[in-house]
């Protein structure tokens, strides 16, 4: 399932500024595994939806190291990493503004 | 072309948000409440000065009543003032927002010291520094979450400009 989310915060920055846009693909992915490097969005308990890219892929995919790209950025630190069943979806689409 | 085609999106259909957040994730900043905190230490800086012009040396308890508040709001909007950019400075700025703004530190150094002068003298071209300082830091702030500036007149009793996000 394709979905249009727009990202707010400033945890990617530069890579992911706040107002842009993302087309997300759900299970399943069109282009295969999530890998180290893809950015993905996932439901965090306590924190809500949250956009990260994967750092490392633990226990042969099921589940995820997250960051973000700042010293305080709220991610795997913080609430450890992330299982395959709260991910809705992989970034295959990165709408930036001008 | 595709950004403005999503926003179209989003104003009809109001897409549902994924957070990029870090701390605690409140989102709400603005470097109104300092530009504020700025006009009205030249607003007291006017007052002081004309309570003199008016009244002299000013001996009487209504004159020392009034200087002693427009005194204290002076100190008190001033250190607002200064309060409102170091938060922003702190939680919101990131290391990345520094190295695109290089100029970002040694500003909100300028606003720090701006404030402590603007609450040691009466000097309103100080005061109206402080504001241009902090005009300067409302700028970069809106240029960061992606948003046009403009300059307009402040609506109050004293008319320097602010620079305000075009919503």
């Amino acid at each position: 399932m394709l979905r249009l989310l727009k990202v707010r915060g400033h945890s990617l920055f530069p890579d992911f500024r706040e107002g842009d846009y993302v087309l997300t693909a759900g299970f399943p992915f069109p282009s295969g595994k999530i890998r180290a490097g893809d950015v993905i969005v996932f439901r965090q308990p306590g924190y809500g939806v949250l956009i990260k890219r994967v750092r490392e892929v633990l226990e042969q995919g099921r589940a995820f190291d997250v960051r973000g790209t700042q010293v305080n950025s709220t991610d795997s630190r913080n609430f450890g990493p992330v299982s395959r069943d709260q991910i809705s979806g992989k970034v295959i689409w990165h709408i930036r503004q001008k | 072309m595709f950004h403005k085609f999503a926003e179209k999106i989003d104003q009809h259909f109001e897409l549902e948000t994924v957070d990029a957040h870090c701390d605690i994730p409140c989102g709400i900043y603005d470097p109104h409440q300092a530009q504020i905190g700025a006009l009205t230490v030249i607003r007291m800086v006017d007052l002081i000065h004309s309570m003199v012009e008016e009244h002299g040396k000013g001996d009487t308890a209504e004159f020392i009543n009034s200087m002693a508040r427009y005194i204290a709001t002076k100190e008190e909007h001033a250190e607002a003032t200064k309060h409102e950019i170091r938060v922003i400075w702190g939680d919101f700025i990131k290391d990345a927002h520094l190295e695109e703004y290089p100029q970002l530190n040694g500003l909100v150094h300028k606003i720090m010291q701006l404030g402590s002068k603007a609450r040691q003298t009466v000097n309103r071209e100080t005061a109206v520094e402080l504001l241009e300082a902090v005009n300067e830091f409302a700028a970069i702030f809106w240029q960061i979450k992606g948003k046009e500036t403009q300059r307009v007149k402040a609506p109050y009793s004293v008319s320097e400009e602010i620079v305000v996000p075009i919503l």
